[in-house]
């Protein structure tokens, strides 16, 4: 029950939310807040309980409602529950009840994905967690401006289009998912897998496999997503309202990369060793573009967004390393960019909130006036370009020695340029608000407010625990049956192991 | 010894359609109603007594689940396969029924049920005909009532529509008709039984089969087809068009399986019926294309419901078992949400407009939010989005595409329905978004707010049967 809870209840609260008085926006902030952290706290208390599972279908081959709480995942659920949490409490947002309302709505899908065990069940979430972001999309995204108004009449304007990117591009993808599981379940006779032994599963020819692998990879990808198939990514940051920008940048966008981990490597090994060095190549490809592209954004929610492009293919190349301490530094680093974006993200909110704009030509110089606000800054800024200490640098240095250690040595040499640009572009953000001279025509506002402060503050600390303990969170993959799984036909990363 | 007159039928073959007469007296009972009830009641009392009708075909219906009998030496055969698609019938035309209350002027709400009543009968009568036939019998009863139907609103367009109608379904008939006659030239029979049998001729057959075919598939409105549908859709009145869009498709695709199913049992007549998943395959992908430009409901709802059918039918690819089962299935998940879609449009249609314009969703979802949210899980369901039981359907039909072989037409399917997406997301982004229109405010009208039932009924079913997909178990042993 406390499994399936941890989704059902966030949905149907935030369908009752509907149906609180427009004006009760404070109270329906309150409420979300209050199920992510309540949820959170569920979740931390309850690793390893017992699978949940109910019969959906028997014909034509068996699925069931089977969710669990464990592995990877289970860190996942953490940093999505801990995220909508702080994102909700402090969200600064018109139409507040309605956007409480999807914040839940959208919390409840995403803990769908990180605890099915079913990998129809899976899609169903998968597809699911769609439709909170697209209608956030649709009622919140900012106009475009078509052509500027003449002196005293407003500019012209046109809704955005970006919905639509978002919708068809990860609409797609769920579909090839969907196909992909449905071939899966015809061949296989079920689809109630994720995190099972894979030796106790039948073998299936490996062209029904090729394809299959296909399917999913594809929807992975983009969701992830990956060069070339990211062109959604920052305009759908750049445009969703901050706190839900939070969410999708730090938990959304890690669902496709679970997907290949428990998934791909356990179920479809073969596969993903055929698919490596595409993989890998796309991985580099996203790492350096997304790194050069960040350096040069004006708008600081498109530097995040490409800094993600950059982060997610290190982790891409990890995951395709095969090399558990690897693999084991992309959980960490799955965590870890999901605690260090969604802070970034806030307190980017909190700065447009102030002086109504992100652009960083037009900011500048509001740290010596806002010194809570240039504090919570700093601490996100140095996770995200990956300072000893923080969890940025836990998961990359974990990756880039299983990197090296899987004999990807030039590879690990190109993933170590990015990485170094990350300082830059990262400084840069935090210089181009925070430092320089003050510039005067923006409105001056008041410095973080306590609920503001409270907010992040839950991040900063989880940041500080992943980095100085990330062995917690890596060994959740070394001991998941995927491990297990790969490590069998590789007998010398077996030996491997994480201390 | 004068020759005696011997009425060749028992009370069991008269048992076997007693869920069809019930309906079609009712639609008797709904007509006398209009003559001696009092003026303000007639519209109330139609709908209430063709609603007690169908209810009591559907009840009647039911009986015989587990009693399947051929009655009238072959002709009907009533089993779980004619049970389930009679029960689709009356649940869709208890749904159109419930849209019904300003069906035409107030003098020709009953006259217009009856004919709704009588064209659900026809459907019935395809659902279990089992020569050809009864199948032309049924279906000449479904049409003929629904050209007159067609023309009761009281826009510009109607009197096109319904000639329109007229017209090229006649022409499909007489395609369909012809087929029969050459089918029935090859066989010897009427039976759909023997056309399994020796034929005659093997080129009288194929051409039989293949106008057969084309006629069915004008019924379908499956492309290259469809070209009426959406203009007579558009022409005619809302519950008309809802009706249409189910029952007829009801009684046409009970007739196509029984024809895949039974009469064509070896893979040589099997080839016959390739040319039918290549339109279905068109099918989903050209009525989805359309469907994007459609800025009216009722335009939008006809192409969708062209690829909805090129789903079903692909789902019939390679005539498995497992594919009966949830073309069936998917049946009657896009009765559910299709008849939801348009019992919401009823709801906002008022006097002389119908509310299918896509303006009259602009902002749905602040004036209306519980009727936005209504049209918004239908249109999820109808795009094959969790958590509805298009969803569910969908992966049912993918799977048994992929188990039959036809993986071609799973991946055709998905490229459907990524189009489809578009279509559908279009209303919703109409109902939620901030910028467009300006809000339609249109005086309550408390009589039409039975569809809030339909919806109800719709909405509920379309969540529950994604979770618990049910479907028929003992359908298929009844079809051979």
């Amino acid at each position: 029950m406390i499994v399936a809870l941890l989704i059902v209840a966030p949905i149907l609260i935030g369908l009752l939310l509907f149906f609180v008085p427009r004006s009760a926006e404070a109270a329906a902030r309150s409420i979300a807040a209050l199920v992510g952290f309540g949820a959170c706290a569920l979740a931390a208390f309850n690793y390893g309980v017992a699978d949940e599972s109910l019969v959906w279908l028997q014909r034509p081959f068996t699925a069931t409602f089977h969710v669990g709480l464990n592995g990877p995942g289970f860190w996942l659920v953490l940093l999505l529950t801990l995220a909508t949490g702080c994102a909700s409490m402090a969200a600064n947002v018109p139409r507040g009840r309605d956007f409480a309302a999807q914040m839940l709505v959208l919390q409840g899908a995403m803990t769908g994905v990180f605890v099915a065990r079913d990998l129809m069940l899976f899609a169903l979430f998968w597809d699911l967690m769609l439709l909170p972001v697209f209608m956030t999309l649709v009622a919140w995204a900012p106009p475009r401006v078509r052509a500027p108004g003449a002196p005293g009449r407003p500019p012209s304007t046109v809704q955005s289009p970006t919905a639509w990117r978002y919708l068809i591009y990860n609409l797609v993808g769920g579909l090839a998912l969907l196909l992909a599981t449905a071939a899966y379940g015809i061949v296989q006779g079920t689809t109630d897998v994720i995190g099972r032994d894979p030796n106790t599963l039948a073998p299936f020819s490996p062209v029904w496999a090729m394809w299959i692998f296909a399917g999913f990879a594809f929807a992975f990808l983009i969701k992830t997503p990956v060069w070339p198939l990211h062109t959604w990514m920052p305009d759908t940051y750049a445009d969703l309202p901050a706190p839900m920008a939070a969410v999708v940048s730090a938990v959304q966008s890690k669902a496709g990369l679970y997907g290949f981990i428990v998934v791909g490597l356990p179920l479809l090994p073969r596969a993903m060793h055929t698919a490596a060095p595409l993989m890998i190549a796309l991985g580099l490809i996203g790492l350096v573009y997304g790194a050069f592209s960040a350096l040069v954004q004006d708008d600081t929610k498109r530097v995040v967004a490409y800094s993600s492009l950059s982060h997610l293919g290190l982790i891409l190349i990890a995951i395709f390393s095969f090399d558990p301490l690897a693999i084991g530094g992309a959980v960490v680093y799955l965590v870890a960019h999901g605690l260090f974006s969604a802070g970034l993200f806030m307190t980017i909110g909190e700065v447009e909130a102030r002086e109504e704009t992100r652009l960083l030509s037009r900011l500048g110089g509001l740290g010596a006036r806002n010194p809570r606000l240039a504090g919570g800054l700093t601490i996100v800024t140095l996770a995200a370009l990956g300072l000893p200490g923080l969890c940025g640098f836990a998961g990359e240095i974990l990756i880039l020695t299983g990197l090296y250690h899987a004999g990807l040595v030039w590879e690990t040499v190109v993933a170590l340029v990015p990485i170094v640009i990350a300082a830059a572009y990262m400084l840069r953000v935090f210089q181009g608000i925070m430092q320089g001279p003050e510039v005067e025509d923006v409105p001056q506002r008041e410095d973080m407010s306590p609920l503001e402060m409270l907010a992040l503050a839950p991040l900063v600390v989880a940041i500080v625990l992943l980095g100085v303990t990330p062995g917690i969170v890596a060994r959740s993959f070394a001991s998941s049956p995927a491990a297990v799984a790969h490590d069998a036909p590789r007998g010398v990363l077996a030996q491997t192991r994480l201390k | 010894m004068t020759p005696q007159l011997v009425i060749p039928y028992t009370d069991a073959d008269w048992r076997a359609v007693l869920p069809l007469l019930a309906v079609g007296a009712s639609a008797l009972l709904v007509l006398l109603a209009d003559l001696v009830m009092p003026r303000k009641t007639r519209r109330g009392s139609a709908i209430v007594l063709g609603i007690a009708g169908l209810s009591l075909g559907g009840v009647l219906a039911l009986r015989g689940w587990h009693h399947p009998v051929s009655a009238f030496g072959g002709a009907f055969v009533n089993g779980g396969f004619a049970i389930v698609f009679q029960e689709i019938v009356v649940v869709a035309a208890i749904f159109s029924l419930l849209m019904a209350y300003g069906l035409g002027r107030e003098d020709q709400t009953g006259g217009g049920i009856a004919l709704m009543l009588w064209s659900a009968t026809g459907a019935m009568l395809m659902a279990g005909a089992a020569n050809l036939l009864t199948i032309f019998l049924g279906l000449e009863l479904l049409s003929l009532a629904l050209y007159c139907l067609c023309g009761l609103a009281s826009r510009p367009g109607a009197r096109e529509s319904a000639l329109k109608y007229l017209i090229l379904s006649s022409t499909a008939t007489a395609f369909m008709l012809y087929g029969m006659a050459l089918l029935f030239g090859a066989t010897g029979s009427v039976s759909l039984a023997a056309l399994s049998g020796p034929v005659a001729s093997q080129a009288l057959f194929t051409i039989g089969c293949g106008m057969f075919l084309i006629g069915l598939c004008f019924k379908l409105s499956l492309v290259p087809f469809h070209v009426w549908t959406p203009d007579v859709y558009e022409g005619a009145p809302l519950p008309v068009t809802a009706f249409m869009s189910v029952v007829t498709k009801a009684g046409t695709l009970a007739v196509l399986a029984r024809f895949a199913y039974a009469a064509l049992p070896n893979a040589q007549t099997h080839a016959l019926l390739a040319p039918l998943w290549i339109v279905a395959a068109i099918s989903m992908v050209v009525g989805n294309v359309a469907a994007l430009a459609q800025n009216d409901i009722k335009r939008l709802l006809a192409y969708s419901g062209i690829a909805q059918l090129g789903y079903i039918v692909a789902a019939l690819a390679g005539t498995t078992s497992l594919g009966l089962r949830y073309a069936i299935f998917y049946l009657g998940a896009y009765t559910f949400m299709n008849l939801g879609a348009f019992a919401v449009v009823a709801l906002l249609s008022r006097d002389r407009d119908e509310g299918s314009h896509l303006s009259s969703f602009a902002g749905l979802g602040y004036r209306q939010p519980i009727l936005a949210g209504a049209m918004t899980f239908f249109l999820l369901s109808l795009a094959g989005l969790p958590p509805t039981v298009g969803f569910t359907g969908k992966i049912l039909i993918l799977a048994s595409t992929v188990d039959a072989g036809y993986a071609w037409l799973a991946g055709l399917l998905i490229i459907g329905t990524a189009i489809s997406a578009y279509a559908y997301f279009k209303i919703v982004r109409a109902m939620y978004a901030r910028t467009t229109g300006v809000a339609i405010v249109r005086a309550f009208h408390p009589a039409s707010m039975l569809p809030w039932i339909g919806v109800t009924i719709c909405a509920v079913a379309t969540l529950v049967l994604g979770f618990y997909p049910f479907a028929p178990s003992d359908v298929l042993p009844l079809v051979r």
